[in-house]
């Protein structure tokens, strides 16, 4: 097939998806370059661009619109986690959708379960690349990418030990209040390296004062501040209680 | 100028949260990403007849909050920046780790936890604080051992005066 009509359907969706769908008719990504068109009847259409979970309500006018499209083809095309699997709305009481017992897996739900989808978009929402990638995908342009794996009895690594896990599980509470996973966690697995590397409390220091005068992202130098004194409390409470424990061993009896 | 999209590569930025990956060499299979998975596109399976628990992941399904990254304890949950999810399958979405079940010491049968989360738990324990020998003879307990160890310590309360 050269060239694609698709006649836009939102059943339910938020809207997200929909705005990514007018993105790709933008010049800048311009889906009219690998023949889609988005007509306005689906009457013209051979494929139908399902966008949102199939509410209630939406199924009976997207039943419509496809029985109203020509015989062949008929495509429907999925856009977005919505309309792949029900997404975030999946258990919502407005959906349309046949009544399970049990957690089954690739998961059910959304346009899927009542239309016959021949293409999925997931994302929430997609990009436009993603919306560009599955049309060419549809046209033979472009590979498959994602398959499905399955891992079992695969090798099993522990990254670290006793004392040192410990304290990573403690500063990795604190250090998510400070900066948030998405930088303090990276920074932390960085300090963890340094305590691991230093041998004494002194070199640590040094490496630390290093690590923070090298670093050009002030609230990752902060952060190195926060988890260097962090590491230090955890360091001083555990000589404590240890220091309690012997005390508690040599008491007469 | 239009984006030469399909025809060359293009990349996420790094920040951009894409297409989620379970490590499975990294995986315990504690089931916290099962938890705080807003849509439930990671479940976590429990099959005591084969003694396998499986995490199975949909990507599907995902809406990219990274919640799973946040919480999962040993960083296997991640979100990679690939973004090139379209298929027409809907098996191909699905990942899938399978760990073995940790077998109850006292009566032989599956407990509710996996033989790396209770490898992991051993590694946290620093030397010198807890008992770690007393700590150990509990672990791979089902939960009735449990709760009947529990009651036979309560019982024994006070006898050692």
């Amino acid at each position: 097939m050269k060239s694609l009509w698709v006649f836009h359907v939102n059943t339910g969706a938020c809207n997200g998806c929909d705005i990514e769908i007018l993105d790709v008719l933008t010049p800048y990504y311009d889906v009219e370059r690998l023949g889609v068109k988005l007509v306005p009847t689906p009457r013209h259409a051979h494929a139908l661009l399902v966008t949102g979970p199939l509410t209630r309500q939406a199924y009976h006018a997207a039943r419509m619109a496809y029985e109203a499209m020509p015989p062949k083809p008929r495509l429907v095309i999925a856009v977005g986690t919505c309309a792949c699997s029900g997404g975030i709305f999946h258990d919502s009481y407005a959906l349309r959708r046949e009544h399970r017992e049990s957690f089954e897996y690739p998961l059910r739900g959304g346009a899927s379960e009542f239309l016959p989808v021949h293409l999925y978009i997931p994302g929430c929402p997609p990009r436009p690349e993603e919306i560009l990638y599955g049309i060419a995908l549809l046209k033979n342009i472009v590979e498959k990418k994602v398959r499905g794996s399955w891992f079992s009895e695969s090798a099993f690594v522990l990254p670290r030990e006793s004392f040192n896990a410990w304290v990573e599980v403690l500063l990795r509470a604190r250090i998510r209040k400070e900066l948030g996973y998405f930088d303090g966690y990276p920074l932390l697995r960085r300090f963890m390296e340094l305590v691991e590397s230093s041998e004494s409390k002194e070199e640590l220091e040094k490496l630390v004062q290093k690590a923070i005068s090298e670093e050009s992202d002030s609230r990752l130098r902060y952060g190195l501040e926060k988890l260097y004194s962090y590491y230090l409390e955890v360091v001083r409470t555990y000589e404590s209680i240890l220091a309690a424990k012997r005390a508690l061993v040599r008491l007469p009896k | 100028m239009t984006k030469m999209y399909p025809f060359e590569p293009a990349e996420a930025p790094p920040e951009y949260r894409g297409i989620p990956r379970i490590d499975p060499v990294l995986c315990i299979g504690c089931g916290a990403c099962a938890n705080a998975c807003p849509p439930n596109a990671i479940l976590r399976i429990d099959d005591p007849e084969s003694g396998m628990r499986r995490i199975v992941l949909d990507v599907g399904r995902c809406i990219r909050c990274a919640r799973c990254e946040e919480v999962c304890p040993t960083g296997a949950a991640r979100l990679t920046a690939e973004f090139e999810a379209a298929t027409d399958d809907r098996r191909d979405h699905v990942e899938v780790v399978e760990l073995k079940l940790a077998r109850c010491r006292n009566c032989g049968r599956y407990t509710h936890y996996t033989e790396r989360q209770v490898a992991k738990v051993l590694s946290l324990i620093p030397r010198g604080i807890l008992d770690f020998d007393r700590v150990r003879e509990k672990l791979p307990l089902c939960s009735e051992c449990k709760l009947k160890l529990t009651v036979l310590n309560a019982t024994k309360f006070g006898e050692g005066e």
